[in-house]
């Protein structure tokens, strides 16, 4: 028999932890392995009990659910983390895929949503908004640890791949069936963010960026390829 | 045809709009801290409840209707917490705000956003930035609501110390004279407050309005306004 997925619930509404509690505890496939309402002892209770996914509440009295979040991606075995919020405006999704959550649930769908999400972040995918994709691309981006341009999106490598070989805006807007006026906001915004006032000092780090790295960074994430 | 607002800005309304604001946040905070937490902690017993009497089917029947009914409710507080929740006007940039917003209509409608917002964009007054935002908020609303379009471009620039809002889509279409007259518009409707509205905050700052529209073939809204 395949094992059940253990889970830790960390809210700081105890009607909500009762609630969730009997829910999860209800399927065949999950165990609720503990719950809290402070904040703080969130990754200590992961030490001790060892759950496979933490559903964490992002507005917790007396910490931030990011300061927790953070503190459990440098446990040594972190746990997979679905944040569990009532707010889906960009600022929760980007602090929840920011601080390295594995998936969001809604506070204001219907509970069975955060039971779908639980499995699917323990089966490896990350459960994010369809529209958070340019953001996930950016996270995958930044996996690439130490590396020449690892904070660039998607778009941004596209684009610093053409400058590299010698294309003016023109051409590489053609190519990438964008605007003109696209393609300079995004050379402006690659150039910021390599520190090169031009496309020659551009085209010079996307040489040595193609050279292996001599330790590159473990990506935390599979990226794109899991994302449902 | 184009139609052109200007006047001069008041610093009673600039302070009236930066007040709204906050008076939005506290009721926002009040729906997620009571009714939200109660209702998802609700649903998740009645969840329990409808597996354990599987063998009942009146009585699943009716918690199954209990359960629509709070979902039903749910969904509402969603709608309303995604249309007025402030996105921490105080503590967070103009370019980030934007593209929150962004991705919160996207994920909320499906239709796509082109964002483009110029890397010179830069900080401006905080009356500006709410007024930008709920702006772009009731311009991408409309162009979900009547358009037609499957996308909407979103354009943010800065021209010395103006700050430009473009939005555009190739949709429908409508004569602009005619909505531009309607009486109704002056309402505010299920949070929405309409281009009456727009044109409202446009002159409490001293800004530009410009909405241009071609039935069959698209509409844009521009507005100008002072960045401080």
């Amino acid at each position: 028999m395949t094992p059940k997925v253990r889970v830790l619930l960390a809210d700081d509404h105890a009607i909500v932890l009762e609630g969730l509690r009997a829910l999860v505890d209800g399927e065949p496939d999950l165990q609720v392995v503990g719950s809290t309402t402070d904040g703080t002892a969130v990754a200590d209770l992961v030490v001790q009990l060892r759950p496979d996914v933490v559903v964490l509440d992002l507005e917790l009295a007396g910490i931030r659910g990011t300061e927790v979040l953070a503190a459990l991606r440098a446990l040594k075995e972190p746990p997979k983390v679905l944040i569990l919020t009532a707010y889906n405006d960009g600022e929760s999704i980007r602090s929840a895929l920011d601080a390295g959550a594995e998936g969001l649930a809604l506070k204001t769908q219907s509970p069975q949503q955060t039971i779908a999400a639980i499995r699917q972040v323990h089966a490896g995918q990350l459960v994010f908004p369809q529209a958070a994709r340019r953001w996930l691309e950016e996270r995958a981006g930044s996996g690439r640890g130490g590396r020449e341009g690892a904070d660039l999106t998607q778009r941004e490598r596209e684009v610093w791949a053409l400058v590299a070989r010698g294309l003016p805006n023109s051409e590489i807007a053609k190519k990438l069936g964008l605007s003109a006026n696209t393609v300079k906001f995004h050379v402006q915004h690659l150039f910021h963010k390599l520190g090169v006032k031009n496309r020659t000092a551009a085209a010079l780090k996307h040489a040595s960026a193609e050279r292996p790295s001599p330790s590159p960074g473990q990506p935390r994430t599979g990226g794109l390829s899991r994302f449902p | 045809m184009p139609s052109r607002k200007r006047d001069a800005p008041s610093k009673a309304s600039r302070r009236l709009l930066a007040a709204n604001e906050r008076e939005l946040g506290r009721i926002v905070l009040d729906m997620h801290d009571g009714p939200v937490q109660d209702i998802f902690a609700a649903l998740s017993q009645l969840q329990v409840l409808d597996r354990a009497l599987e063998h009942d089917e009146a009585s699943q029947r009716r918690v199954r209707q209990a359960m629509a009914l709070l979902e039903r409710v749910l969904g509402e507080i969603r709608n309303f917490i995604g249309a007025f929740r402030p996105p921490g006007f105080e503590r967070r940039e103009l370019a980030e705000i934007i593209e929150g917003l962004a991705v919160q209509h996207e994920t909320l409608t499906d239709q796509v956003v082109q964002l483009t917002v110029a890397p010179n964009v830069g900080e401006c007054a905080l009356e500006t930035k709410i007024a930008l935002y709920r702006i772009l908020q009731e311009a991408l609303a409309n162009g979900f609501r009547h358009s037609g379009a499957t996308r909407q471009a979103v354009t943010v620039e800065r021209r010395a110390e103006t700050i430009t809002l473009a939005v555009s889509d190739d949709g429908r279409g409508f004569s602009t004279r005619q909505v531009l007259a309607r009486e109704e518009d002056v309402g505010v409707e299920g949070g929405h407050f309409g281009l009456r509205g727009i044109q409202d905050r446009v002159a409490m700052l001293g800004g530009t309005f410009t909405l241009t529209s071609v039935v069959g073939k698209g509409t844009t809204m521009t507005i100008a306004l002072p960045a401080e």
